[in-house]
């Protein structure tokens, strides 16, 4: 297989088939929210209904000395207070470890977290009894600097077993290689938030087997049920779920929120109940971007090519576990970047503090690293005289080369390629002083500059990204197509748990099925856990999960069309295909129409589709034969314009060249594109959760900023297809480099405008301008 | 929310009246500021007294060729204004810079003078707060002071007071009218708020009750050559960090007259009495201007995030300086 075909089904695609593979067919959704008609988990709505609300802590640590909820039970209108006395089954969940209580019973290690939960006839009537709820709490000292919960073992414990979540170290080659040119430096990266616009929302519905369904706005349907079964008490079959809109997610909805609250309340009231946090609920109710502090150092010999790499990064995961492993284990392992390194010695912490908790978010554990190794890079450059594009293609790996772990990619990794692309891009038109639009120009609409003090600067960033499931997790995914004549026309369903979350793939489902059967007409059945798992929409992996698991249950229900065709007509079954509702023999032409092979019957198949095996890491070096099942690119150029008297930045241009395998849907490819490049810019120069003693201080749209379309700049993009011969139809995770190698482009670009270090991010007026003269 | 009474003003009268009389009324504008504060908790009257469309909706020009700006005029309306954006641009730029659209349509001129601070221990319930509840501590003291004051603060109360408008009015000499429990008064918009002091509660100097009517704007012929800038995070949207406001009058390259007010830097909009005198008489030039801030702003006290704000104050006042000196003509 070439570098440039992507895998393909063995069936030759009917690529012509409208709405099929490779086209940018309209989406269901597309029109309905642009016009504000679709509805949200957030709208959900039942006859007689209660309404649920959450106690929260109001301190990152304390003991709970008692909770009185004899007050709010008064309140009329209150059907029922709960606490951690009422959760049915395990008290306990999580993603990996399972260390979080449902509700607090002892101790709260957080502000937000969970501690009771009322029910009511009227939402204000449910938040007027929960400040009634009386809980004593004995406070104690937070801990909240990840770096020393990461060694000093005098600090108070979050969790019996000590503050360490997990320790990994990847050693490869030399641990004392010298080199002749060496850069360090250390950097830090604030929390981010997910900052979806649907806030955590859902329906709870008893059932009367003594069950009950909920309908919610997740990115895991399955991972919710075991969970959520587990804290009832129940078996899995009696708690159903059902996607309702999700409003976004990017990471935040892969942890529980409202779940298992609301299902407690349904059963004990034997209502609906329904829950909707508010905003600044949500930044206490959902997980964030784990900041990061790393050291970082370089050494590469006088051509500038790397000698080794050393590293210590410091992820700060909060009060509980959540993603925090995981993190760990991307962060180390991509923490040398899309480069060759003969020597490295990278060392990973995750831990435990009284900070809000962190977990999932696109990019998981790549996007802190890329900051650091990619201005390690400049560095170098700068170090040398060498162009800091130039350096990077003279490390960048390819197919063959290995990764610090020792896996080699065995699928084409065109970095080198990405870097030239994207180099070669045309620049935005130079400022020429004449600009009329102030919105053209740093502090857009505020005014504060018209082009005096204005400095121009360009940087690149390049970044490597695992998709699908690592470390030897079973990841896999199930789909149900089923095939009939409906009307005098065929016409397919598919179904699947995979959650749309607004990356559209619902539509690739559609794509898939058109395509492998030859038929226009396709309905995605609503997700839901009636048929099996699909994993989470997360890690870059569901066109590349579900849409391998669709693919495979349209083949075998092409297999048993087939076969009767063959059958009937006296044809050799490899000789058949299936185009435009048609069965076309390759030496006899067109035999019949599919609806008449079918008549009456129902064809139907459910299949699972896993990718290749992956392997966990040693724990003393990190290494693995194969730790990824796959590994995506990007590259970034930002331009951008400084107003060096007040340090506001303009992001002029953010342009990207990405590998994407094969564009299922190229429109969709170019919005996830567009949509990470703009959630990367936003880490650049705005986005950050403030935490001072383990609260969050701007947990609103008004105080904690991101992009709007005056800081967004137009977007070239240019997206290549080099398949992955492992992976249907050579696809390749799109939704996460974007988000990652942006990041370290625009601050790169600030750099080089204004000559300053600038180690942080977000980066703030006060750091790029030396203010203290 | 706590349940509350809304009733709409039919006249001034009986509205003064109403909440005079009911230490737990408030005036409902826009309800931007308000309902928001209602909603976190941080304020519960028990009673709104709507006064957006009482008749003061309207701008006119008086006989002496001021302007008198009604209460319940919309930020929005304010802004698009043909006499307010030909006579006094500082205000039209002040306003657009303000807040979003959608929020400017709602928002009143009188609710936009008396809008809250946003610092976020004032906005979060869960913390000690003097302005919120007296005598309880000021939380930013040792908290995250990025928006926070650097001029006339007090060991009580280091807050900034959020409005560009107010700025702006500031600048402009402009003069707020009342209707209070003790009859009609007028206050200089620069001495409408106060410095925070040992009583951090009381924003401005208005009484319970006390209705703002109106705001007049004195011809000030000056006025026409004006600016507004303001630096703020992201490009739209978003609070000030620090905003100036000026209008100069300049014969030759002399400065004859100018009006300076900073945002984002005190409890107050911040009239820039030191550096207008440093300015008042001396050649345009960037010497001069800088001299006029540092004039202005020696007796700044940063708090530990926000020591940025003083250069960032100069510069910003430089730059809108060079940029009025250097048009042509008004
Ligand atoms: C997301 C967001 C961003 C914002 N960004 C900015 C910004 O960048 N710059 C900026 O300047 N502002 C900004 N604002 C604030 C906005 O300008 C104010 O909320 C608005 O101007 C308040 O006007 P209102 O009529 O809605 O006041 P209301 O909320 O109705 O009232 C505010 C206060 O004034 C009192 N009041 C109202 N009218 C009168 C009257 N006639 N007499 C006496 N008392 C009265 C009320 O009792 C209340 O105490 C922002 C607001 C939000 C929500
Ligand atoms: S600065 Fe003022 S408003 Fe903010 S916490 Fe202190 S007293 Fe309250």
């Amino acid at each position: 297989m070439n570098d440039h075909a992507p895998a393909r089904s063995p069936q030759d695609l009917d690529d012509a088939i409208a709405g099929g593979i490779g086209e940018s067919p309209i989406r269901p959704d597309g029109a309905l929210k642009v016009r504000g008609e679709y509805a949200y988990s957030s709208d959900l709505w039942a006859e007689d209904m209660l309404w649920g609300v959450t106690l929260r802590s109001p301190h990152p640590s304390a003991r709970i000395r008692s909770i009185d909820v004899s007050g709010a039970l008064k309140t009329p209108g209150v059907y029922a207070v709960l606490t951690h006395e009422d959760v049915p089954g395990d008290n306990l969940y999580g993603l990996k470890d399972v260390d979080q209580p449902v509700l607090a019973s002892d101790v709260v290690r957080y502000k937000g977290e969970a501690v009771a939960l009322v029910a009511a006839d009227h939402p204000e009537t449910a938040r007027r009894a929960r400040e009634r709820i009386d809980v004593d709490y004995e406070v104690l000292e937070p801990v909240t600097d990840a770096e020393r919960a990461a060694h000093d073992e005098t600090l108070p414990k979050v969790h019996p077993d000590g503050n360490l979540v997990r320790y990994q170290p990847i050693l490869k080659g030399d641990p004392e290689a010298t080199a002749e040119v060496v850069v360090s430096g250390t950097y830090t990266l604030g929390m981010q938030d997910q900052a979806f616009l649907g806030p955590e929302s859902g329906l709870a519905i008893p059932a009367e087997d003594g069950g009950v369904d909920l309908y919610l706005a997740t990115q895991d349907l399955h991972s919710d049920q075991a969970q959520t079964a587990r804290a009832l008490g129940l078996p899995q079959e009696k708690v159903r779920m059902t996607l309702s809109g999700v409003g976004g997610a990017f990471g935040g909805r892969e942890d529980l929120s409202i779940q298992v609250h609301v299902c407690m309340l349904a059963l004990r009231t034997g209502k609906p109940v329904k829950m909707v946090y508010d905003r600044e609920e949500s930044f206490y109710g959902h997980v964030h971007r784990h900041p990061a502090t790393m050291y970082y150092e370089h050494g590469a010999d006088a051509d500038g090519r790397l000698v080794y790499v050393r590293a210590k990064l410091y992820f700060d995961g909060g009060a509980y576990s959540s993603k925090t492993p995981v993190v760990v284990g991307n962060g180390t392992t991509l923490g040398v970047g899309p480069y060759v390194v003969p020597n490295v010695r990278i060392e990973g912490w995750g831990v435990y503090t009284n900070n809000p908790p962190c977990g999932a978010m696109r990019g998981l554990g790549a996007v802190q690293p890329a900051l650091a190794y990619e201005a390690q890079l400049d560095k170098l450059a700068e170090a040398l005289d060498m162009d800091p594009v130039d350096v990077r293609i003279r490390n960048a790996i390819s197919r063959g080369e290995s990764i610090a772990t020792g896996q080699v990619l065995d699928y084409p990794a065109p970095v080198a390629e990405l870097l030239e692309r994207v180099r070669a891009l045309p620049m935005p038109p130079e400022r020429d002083g004449t600009e009329l639009d102030i919105r053209e120009l740093p502090g857009g609409a505020s005014n504060t500059t018209h082009g005096e003090g204005v400095y121009r600067g360009v940087g690149y960033g390049v970044c490597i990204k695992n998709i699908c499931y690592a470390e030897g997790a079973d990841d896999y995914s199930t789909a149900r197509v089923r095939l009939q004549a409906l009307g005098g026309e065929p016409a397919a369903m598919v179904h699947t748990a995979a959650a749309e979350v607004g990356q559209g793939v619902v539509t690739v489902q559609q794509q898939i099925t058109r395509s492998e059967l030859g038929v226009e007409r396709v309905t995605v059945h609503p997700n839901d856990t009636d048929v099996g798992k699909a994993g989470s929409s997360s890690a870059s992996r569901q066109t590349y999960m579900t849409g391998g698991a669709v693919k495979t249950a349209c083949e075998a229900v092409r297999r048993r069309l087939l076969d009767r065709v063959a059958e009937r007509f006296g044809e050799a079954f490899g000789d058949l295909s299936l185009a435009g509702g048609k069965i076309v023999s390759a030496s006899t032409g067109v035999l019949t129409e599919i609806v008449d092979v079918l008549g009456d019957e129902v064809i139907e198949e459910t299949r699972e589709y896993h990718h290749r095996e992956t392997y966990p890491m040693d724990a003393e070096d990190g290494s693995s034969e194969r730790v990824q099942v796959q590994h995506a690119f990007s590259a970034h150029r930002a331009v951008v314009d400084v107003d060096v008297e007040l340090g506001l930045v303009k992001v002029v241009a953010l342009d990207c060249s990405q590998d994407v395998g094969k564009a299922v849907n190229p429109d969709a490819v170019v919005g996830q594109i567009q949509g990470g490049s703009a959630q990367g810019l936003g880490l650049a120069v705005m986005e950050e959760i403030r935490v001072g003693d383990g609260a969050i201080r701007n947990p609103s749209f008004t105080d904690y900023l991101i992009p709007t379309i005056l800081d967004t700049p137009p977007m070239k993009i240019d997206v290549i297809e080099r398949g992955d011969p492992n992976s249907p139809y050579g696809v390749r995770g799109v939704g996460e480099p974007p988000t990652i190698s942006s990041t370290p482009a625009v601050v790169a670009a600030v750099r080089a405008a204004t000559g300053k270090d600038l180690t942080h991010v977000p980066v703030s007026p006060e750091h790029v301008v030396d203010f203290g003269e | 929310m706590k349940p509350f009474d809304y009733q709409r003003a039919t006249d001034t009268d009986t509205a003064v009246a109403t909440v005079s009389r009911n230490p737990n009324a408030r005036y409902l504008g826009g309800g931007t500021n308000l309902v928001d504060h209602m909603k976190l908790g941080v304020s519960s009257p028990e009673l709104l007294v709507d006064v957006s469309r009482l008749s003061s909706d309207t701008v006119e020009t008086l006989p002496d060729g001021g302007v008198r700006v009604g209460a319940a005029v919309r930020n929005s309306d304010l802004a698009a204004e043909p006499i307010i954006r030909q006579r006094y641009p500082v205000l039209a730029h002040a306003l657009l810079a303000g807040a979003s659209g959608q929020l400017r349509n709602l928002a009143t001129t009188g609710g936009n003078l008396l809008q809250r601070t946003r610092c976020v221990y004032f906005q979060d319930v869960t913390t000690p707060c003097n302005k919120r509840e007296p005598g309880t501590g000021c939380s930013a003291l040792d908290g995250y002071t990025r928006y926070h004051a650097v001029l006339g603060s007090s060991e009580h109360c280091v807050a900034t007071h959020p409005s560009d408008m107010a700025v702006a009015l500031t600048a402009l000499d402009a003069v707020v009218h009342t209707q209070g429990p003790s009859g009609p008064r007028s206050i200089p918009v620069a001495d409408l708020h106060r410095l925070p002091g040992d009583e951090p509660d009381r924003d401005t100097v208005l009484e319970h009750g006390e209705l703002i009517t109106a705001v007049d704007l004195p011809a000030l012929p000056m006025a026409a050559r004006s600016n507004y800038r303001k630096v703020r995070d992201r490009a739209s949207y978003a609070f000030a960090l620090v905003s100036v406001a000026a209008a100069v009058d300049i014969a030759g390259d002399t400065i004859r007259d100018v009006r300076i007010a900073f945002g984002g830097l005190a409890h107050k909009p911040w009239r820039a009495t030191l550096a207008e005198n440093a300015l008042r008489g001396a050649p345009a030039t960037e010497a001069t201007f800088r001299t006029a801030a540092d004039a202005e702003l020696a007796e700044a006290r940063p708090l530990s995030d926000n020591e940025f704000k003083i250069p960032m104050a100069r510069n910003t006042l430089t730059s809108v300086l060079r940029d009025l000196t250097q048009q042509e003509g008004s």
